[in-house]
């Protein structure tokens, strides 16, 4: 009996005031509050207030037989409590429902795996807290920033006790092999991994309104033929993806609401197929394979490498000097100071520094508030430079 | 082959600005493929080019010319102008008296004299000076004598002192004539300019082919400000020789940003000045090295002093080739607060040798050099920050340098010369 699992991912950064060299030594202040509330009231209205609507009535309608689940980061959630409450309320009511699950995530939505054990495993279990407090759940199954992983990645979460890890289906790991199946790491049982069927998944995320396309209009009744194709041939379709994918990378001119409100319908037409969350994906199919990646992999652009974040000698020198500053910031032991330092590890302050698609004006161009990848990396290293007199003059004071 | 007709002012090694260093590199690109008799006043004795047939009035003979014909009328020009009061532009430092005794009489006298006049007025070293409208007077009629033999397929010819002459042969020859643009006098003088050089500039535009712009930068400004229907424009960038460079340590112990360039309203030494002084404010252990000289030269030293910038400064005045080189091989930063740029090839120099490079917005340069921090001239909030970055923060220095050497392989002469290849196939086909 296979089964749809839908994750949504939902996160939003703390985006930085324009930051001259004027400022550093004289303004310890670095947020764009008027932006980030800017931002988070554009995406509440035109996605997640009628997504979650729209998905909590087909929950209720469906009676528990439509499951989906989200992750949403520790800074997402906080803006929420700043400037948005009502938001975080529609979060709330999905999770009372029962029929949501909520996965564990990096606080910060950083790479600290890649720099910092120590950091991580914090951030973690910051985001564990924050999810038990808005939404009474403890996840059990875990999802990287940018579903970065490799094999160390898996047997480290496995430690922390997770019994599940969200992953990009690469083509380069399982060759032939399909990812509508549950798998788990080389030599380490323990953990199994949820791959996105990246086929599925973009037809909808990045495919839908192409008009271009072949397949265009994607039609639920279409979708839901493909998926039920795959019947007798996989377990587990999961498709992952932005939760802005609902109403702000695709416009509600699309049509992607509609959509979304036959797809239940659609997909259990057939008898066999049923939704399903990531832990009870986990606990219902067995692994039937092995899930190998030594390289660090991500969900991102075509290469889905880790280039979107530290392709270039900027990015590489701007993460460094950040995670650089992690020891003496601790020694600080001010929890403010130490906040402000962690929502610097934030991976979209690194993503806006890319080059990579700099011609082309692209996707890094649209979720980018600055003009250049260099003003990106300008604006973060002077307000790096900034925290690091700061902590300095703090540790002096001691 | 085509033959082109090409009328140039400044050529190697005679030269104020980027416009000697632009026509010899087109000239060179496209001598492969075409014929091209290139005129200009002044060729030094070493200036050779292969399938290049160079006419220098400096030392024409009097066989070249048919002094029969060469009727000298001195109200020529193809322009009404309108002298303004007030001296705004940099070339307007007319001297009226030097020459025009001799005009008078020139028909009257013998060839041998006739063509010691023409020597006289062509050689040296100074490409503009004071004289500069009788020289274009002259240069155009000469060049109307030498076009009327009628043996080319196209007119070529760039900037405003050449100008005069290409439409004047256009008129005799009926010849398609392109009118190359490598600074407006409304870059030079500013926007409001309507003397007689701008007078010359769009009279010309109104009557050419088409026009070559070295930016798009400079198509919007001759859309603008002299009403040329954008499509006879074509946008060609300026392209760069490739050269092997070296980066020299300096023994200072403070950095080193470079300013190159006449120093004159239209390169914004203001803006030099006010983003220094900020640059100062957060990063003392800086100089500003100013190459260059012009008439913005005392106000900026007077200026500087007054504001206890002195010691930040150090003021070259003009640099040879080589010293120039040296400056480049030295500099942290290379900085170009221009007003106005139709395009600004030292931009690419200073990418040559490595040195990243703050620029101003208004410039056609920063259209091809991604590696580059651009801002508007006024911003000097911005552009001090930029600076500030580029000094402190060695991966940007880096990475920028880097990014501009990658630009530069796109940026060559030889890709200049395909699109004016394929502009002069259009205009010579009907």
């Amino acid at each position: 009996m296979p089964s749809v699992c839908f994750y949504f991912q939902v996160h939003q950064p703390f985006r930085l005031k324009s930051y001259d060299c004027f400022k550093i030594g004289h303004d310890h202040f670095y947020e764009d509050e008027a932006k980030n509330k800017e931002i988070l009231d554009r995406v509440a209205t035109k996605c997640y207030l009628p997504a979650n609507a729209l998905l909590l009535h087909l929950i209720e309608r469906y009676k528990g037989a439509f499951r989906i689940s989200y992750s949403v980061s520790g800074t997402a959630l906080e803006q929420m409590e700043k400037y948005r409450p009502d938001v975080l309320r529609s979060f709330q009511r999905l999770a009372e429902t029962g029929c949501v699950e909520f996965l564990s995530e990096t606080y910060y939505h950083s790479l600290s795996f890649l720099y910092s054990k120590d950091e991580f495993v914090r951030q973690v279990n910051a985001h564990r807290a924050k999810i038990a407090e808005h939404f009474h759940q403890v996840p059990t199954v875990f999802r990287n920033t940018e579903l970065i992983y490799n094999n160390e990645i898996a047997a480290f979460v496995s430690g922390l006790g997770y019994s599940g890890i969200i992953c990009e289906g690469l083509d380069t790991a399982l060759g032939y092999r399909s990812p509508d199946f549950v798998y788990h790491p080389p030599f380490n049982p323990g953990i199994k991994c949820l791959l996105k069927n990246y086929k599925l998944s973009d037809d909808i995320a990045f495919r839908f309104s192409n008009r271009g396309w072949t397949e265009w209009p994607l039609t639920a009744s279409k979708f839901a033929h493909w998926v039920h194709d795959i019947a007798g041939n996989g377990e587990t379709i999961n498709l992952f993806m932005d939760y802005e994918t609902f109403g702000e990378h695709q416009w509600p001119e699309t049509g992607i609401f509609g959509f979304v409100d036959h797809l239940p319908e659609e997909i259990l037409k057939h008898p066999d197929f049923d939704f399903k969350t990531p832990s009870e994906v986990i606990r219902t199919y067995e692994a039937r394979g092995e899930y190998d990646v030594h390289n660090l992999s991500s969900w991102a652009d075509l290469e889905r490498d880790l280039s979107a974040w530290l392709g270039n000698s900027l990015q590489q020198d701007a993460m460094e000097r950040i995670y650089g500053l992690e020891k003496a910031v601790k020694e600080t032991a001010d929890i403010n100071l130490i906040d402000t330092w962690a929502k610097l590890l934030t991976s979209d302050h690194f993503y806006y520094m890319s080059t990579k698609y700099w011609n082309d004006g692209d996707v890094h161009k649209y979720f980018s508030p600055y003009n250049t990848p260099y003003d990106a990396y300008i604006n973060f290293m002077n307000v790096v430079t900034d925290l690091e007199y700061t902590v300095e003059t703090a540790l002096v004071r001691e | 082959m085509i033959r082109v007709l090409m009328l140039g002012w400044e050529f190697p090694p005679l030269f104020s600005g980027g416009l000697g260093i632009a026509t010899f590199g087109i000239v060179k690109a496209l001598s492969p493929k075409t014929r091209i008799r290139l005129i200009i006043p002044t060729a030094a004795a070493l200036t050779k080019l292969n399938h290049v047939n160079i006419t220098g009035f400096n030392h024409i003979t009097a066989e070249e010319l048919n002094f029969e014909r060469l009727q000298f009328q001195f109200s020529s020009l193809p322009v009404e102008t309108n002298q303004l009061p007030i001296r705004i532009s940099p070339y307007h430092d007319i001297n009226a008296e030097i020459v025009r005794t001799e005009w008078n009489d020139f028909q009257w006298l013998q060839t041998k004299k006739k063509v010691e006049i023409i020597h006289r007025l062509f050689v040296g070293t100074e490409v503009y000076g004071a004289n500069i409208m009788h020289k274009v007077q002259l240069f155009t009629q000469l060049c109307e004598e030498i076009g009327s033999r009628n043996n080319f397929d196209i007119i070529h010819a760039h900037d405003w002192i050449t100008f005069p002459a290409g439409v004047k042969i256009k008129a005799k020859t009926g010849k398609p004539l392109i009118l190359h643009v490598h600074s407006l006098e409304t870059d030079r003088a500013g926007v409001d300019v309507r003397n007689e050089i701008y007078a010359l500039e769009k009279t010309a535009m109104e009557e050419a082919d088409r026009i070559i712009v070295v930016s798009h930068y400079t198509k919007d400004q001759v859309v603008e400000h002299y009403q040329i229907d954008p499509a006879r424009i074509v946008v060609v960038h300026n392209g760069i020789e490739p050269a092997l460079t070296i980066r020299q340590r300096h023994r200072l112990n403070d950095k080193l940003v470079l300013f190159l360039g006449r120093l004159t309203h239209q390169k914004g030494p203001q803006f030099l000045l006010e983003t220094a002084e900020k640059v100062c404010r957060v990063f003392p252990r800086v100089k500003f090295v100013v190459a260059g000289t012009g008439d913005q030269f005392i106000p900026l030293l007077e200026t500087s002093a007054y504001r206890k910038l002195g010691s930040k400064f150090i003021f070259t005045g003009f640099l040879t080739k080589a010293k120039v080189n040296e400056a480049l091989s030295m500099a942290d930063v290379y900085f170009m607060p221009s007003v106005s740029e139709p395009f600004g090839l030292t931009a690419l120099e200073a990418a040559q040798f490595g040195v990243p490079g703050v620029i101003s917005s208004q410039s056609g340069v920063a259209e091809v050099l991604r590696g580059s921090l651009q801002a508007d001239f006024w911003d000097t909030d911005k552009f001090a920050n930029y600076i500030y970055a580029l000094l402190r923060y060695k991966a940007l220095a880096k990475e920028i340098a880097e990014k501009a050497k990658a630009d530069l392989t796109q940026l060559t002469w030889g890709h200049a010369a395909k699109k004016i290849l394929e502009i002069y196939s259009t205009l010579t086909e009907n």
